[in-house]
């Protein structure tokens, strides 16, 4: 049984997300909406993207193109006035987690087997808001079951009650360990599960290092915070476990710093506390929201070398959020170009550098400073937009210097450059290469993000 | 420096402070506008009276001298006698008598805002917006916006209407608790503490409650004082509570405690509450300081034979050596308050004292 596998069936739109079923973390049409008194500020709308195991993604983009909203999504640590939408789905697919989550939740846990012997997907594109398009399929009797149901529509017809977030795609729900795929659907989880997956298993570093540890409590103390919650280490034990993360993270005299207080260390230390701290419970995923942009330098090499350092040794894999395309080009296998909210461009790091396609990703490389001795260092004019009406046209477009009259009227979708790059993706109307602009554009135009609008 | 060798500078500081006070209250009774004899005797006294009293008092001395006697005998709280208030009675046994009444209403008056006005305020910061904050922050700017004595007038008219049922919904404050009209005793006055004894216990007297009818009794006659007195304090401390834990809740560290996958409880009651207080501590020491002014009317309102009473007295009537010994212990409070203050500091903020 497939039913997640996208790419066996036919999309009209090719945007395969290229991760399939081996990837880590799998985002799907994400959209994080913040609803204020004034205006609705869609703030991420509508990404994809993956991370595999032991790789790192980079997200880069300029301050308010989305990338710490994307952060905070997975981490669930969207708050109100914020919302992830219905439509966006988060999937989670380490297979040890998915066991002990349908363990321990065994009420939140269900098996899509039962549901597709229970209802017909087709029926909840006649009842909801959903659109077959939003899951990359042109025909509503090719979308699985399971992309309806994690995506929150399960919810709308009485499939599903809201509070599942475990889902068993091969296996035997009520037996663990016979479990043989599945993911934990993180838009989804909430409450104690929610606890379980923040710090245990994909854990956080901030921008900030001084501010981001309690002025109050020992560094020891924090770290040890996270030990007792999620490894159930507590006393001499946990000193012990916290002082060997504080050398594994290159703090020296570690037995002694764990008990000082984060005033007592330095900004790059503190970085490295930070780190140490979301170490702690040996998670699969690190989440680093631009750790070095707060930090000097050469502190910055040192904590880019930990990180690294930490992703051979632990085998953790890395999202890296970052606006400095030097850092992006250092650390990451694969990178996401944001803007405005939206993914514009996605490829593995050297044809990225290689070989931009999309105007926006051109401009940031040609920004750079370093490039040239004297002379003015080139910029993008003008700033990002706050992405607060639905994308009838282009974003980037007033901006853009390659801009033409249908970039005003033809919102883009990611697709791939050209028919042999099928891992990069541009969202601009200029792609795919080998098409003619007419059909490329015809290609835009026919396919849009769907989900809930209100 | 470590944190407890900055408490000790700061212990060490208040030595010339008290210096200061005790310099300038010589010189407010020694050359202020009130000739003590005068003040003793009334304006017409000449001859032997008044070299008698000139020389009890040593005003023929040298002022050096007046002044080390001055500073060493109120160090050892030797305040010398009541000029006008109770005449020729010494001053230490008046205090001595006069405090018990005022640091029960002193104590009653801190306790109000401590536990009723921080954690509103809390509750309103931590629901910002909500129908609970909304009413919490409109109560607490009414309620500073009265003023004590205007409250106090009110309050004891009305709480004197009650009597014998007359309040809303047949509300009796003589009969509520321990009955006053049996016992005919006023509901104003100055509690007597005779449920206060001590026993020795191992050589040591070892204070306890002997009889819990006559604390009722006490608590119930300070309460209204101590509500009003502590009004204005547990409106601020609700105000600046709020505003702490605002500002707190929205600390990076906060979010990175979420990150942890903390519970909200532990993220709120490790995380924030103490980092919420530290703000909050010298609110609640200079409001302390503000129940000390307040009490002067509010135990004259009252009618409690307190020390803000007392000082109230002597200084309509010009009774400087009583004001002055007052406004030492005043001083000796406010300093031990700031010292407290410090104290707490050093405990809940690991980076006081340190030198960035």
């Amino acid at each position: 049984m497939s039913t997640d596998d996208r790419s066996s069936a036919t999309p009209t739109g090719a945007t395969d997300d290229g991760g399939g079923d081996e990837s880590l973390v799998d985002v799907r049409n994400l959209q994080t909406t913040f609803f204020t008194d004034k205006e609705t500020i869609r703030a991420i709308d509508g990404i994809d993207f993956t991370i595999d195991p032991g790789e790192t993604v980079g997200i880069v983009g300029e301050s308010g193109s989305g990338k710490s909203v994307t952060a905070r999504s997975l981490m669930g640590l969207i708050e109100s006035p914020g919302r992830v939408l219905r439509g966006s789905s988060i999937r989670y697919r380490d297979l040890d987690t998915v066991r002990s989550f349908a363990d321990a939740f065994s009420g939140r846990t269900v098996s899509v087997a039962d549901l597709e012997s229970r209802y017909d997907p087709v029926r909840v594109f006649d009842q909801t808001a959903a659109t077959p398009a939003e899951f990359g399929y042109a025909d509503p009797a090719d979308v699985p079951l399971v992309d309806v149901v994690a995506a929150g529509y399960g919810d709308e017809v009485g499939l599903t009650s809201g509070d599942e977030c475990v889902f068993v795609l091969d296996g035997d729900a009520g037996d663990p360990s016979s479990i043989r795929r599945g993911f934990v659907e993180l838009t989804r989880v909430s409450g104690e599960a929610q606890r379980k997956m923040r710090g245990g298993r994909i854990s956080m570093v901030f921008q900030d290092p001084l501010t981001s540890l309690n002025p109050v409590y020992t560094v020891g103390n924090q770290i040890k915070e996270s030990l007792s919650l999620h490894q159930g280490l507590t006393g001499k034990e946990a000193t012990q476990e916290a002082a060997d993360l504080l050398e594994a993270v290159g703090i020296p005299d570690a037995r002694r710093r764990v008990n000082e207080y984060p005033h007592q260390f330095s900004g790059g230390m503190r970085q490295r506390a930070v780190i140490a701290m979301a170490l702690a419970c040996e998670p699969d995923v690190l989440i680093c929201d631009e750790p070095t942009t707060a930090l000097d330098v050469t502190i910055q090499a040192q904590i880019l070398d930990l990180i690294a350092e930490i992703q051979e040794t632990r085998d953790v894999a890395v999202m890296f959020i970052t606006h400095d395309m030097g850092v992006i080009a250092d650390v990451s296998d694969r990178v996401n170009v944001m803007y405005a909210g939206e993914i514009v461009e996605s490829a593995d790091v050297e044809p990225l550098f290689a070989n931009p396609k999309h105007p926006y990703t051109e401009g940031l490389l040609n920004s750079i400073p370093g490039g040239q001795v004297g002379g003015r260092l080139a910029t993008i004019d003008g700033s990002v937009p706050t992405p607060n009406e639905e994308p009838t046209y282009c974003r980037f477009a007033p901006r853009c210097p390659k801009a033409f009259e249908e970039c005003e009227a033809v919102h883009p979708i990611p697709v791939p450059v050209d028919e042999t790059a099928d891992d990069h993706t541009a969202a601009c109307l200029l792609y795919p290469e080998d098409e003619s602009t007419e059909a490329a554009i015809a290609r835009h135009r026919g396919r849009s993000h769907g989900g809930e609008r209100e | 420096m470590s944190r407890w060798e900055y408490f000790v500078k700061r212990l060490l500081l208040t030595v010339p402070v008290l210096f200061l006070v005790l310099s300038f209250l010589f010189v407010m009774l020694r050359m202020g506008p009130i000739d003590p004899v005068a003040a003793i005797l009334g304006p017409q006294a000449t001859g032997g009276d008044a070299q008698a009293i000139r020389e009890r008092l040593g005003l023929d001395e040298p002022l050096w001298q007046q002044y080390v006697d001055f500073i060493t005998s109120f160090l050892t709280f030797d305040f010398g006698q009541s000029w006008v208030v109770q005449a020729g009675r010494p001053i230490i046994e008046i205090v001595v008598g006069a405090a018990p009444a005022t640091l029960w209403l002193g104590f009653w008056a801190i306790l109000l805002p401590l536990f009723i006005g921080i954690p509103l305020g809390f509750y309103a910061g931590l629901n910002p917006n909500s129908l609970g904050d909304y009413t919490a922050s409109f109560g607490g700017i009414l309620w500073q916006a009265l003023p004590n004595f205007w409250l106090s007038v009110l309050a004891l008219a009305t709480l004197r209407q009650t009597r014998n049922g007359g309040g809303p919904f047949g509300f009796d404050w003589y009969a509520f608790g321990p009955d006053f009209l049996s016992r005919d005793i006023s509901i104003t006055g100055t509690p007597d503490f005779d449920w206060f004894s001590t026993m020795d216990l191992l050589f040591f007297p070892v204070p306890y409650v002997s009889d819990w009818t006559a604390l009722a009794i006490d608590v119930k006659l300070i309460l209204p004082p101590a509500l009003i007195l502590g009004s204005a304090s547990m409106a601020a401390e609700l105000r600046i509570g709020r505003t702490a834990m605002l500002e707190t809740v929205n600390a990076n560290f906060v979010e990175t405690a979420r990150a942890k996958g903390l519970t909200s409880r532990v993220i709120v009651w490790k995380h924030i509450f103490r980092n919420a207080l530290i703000p909050l501590l010298p609110v609640i020491t200079s409001e302390a300081f503000l129940l000390i002014g307040g009490s002067v009317i509010v135990e004259q309102i009252f009618n409690i034979n307190g020390l803000g009473r007392i000082f109230f007295q002597s200084v309509t009537q010009g009774d400087l050596p009583m004001a002055g010994a007052l406004l030492f212990i005043f001083t000796l409070i406010i300093l031990f308050l700031n010292i407290l203050q410090d104290f707490l500091y050093t405990i809940i903020d690991p980076r006081v004292g340190y030198d960035q």
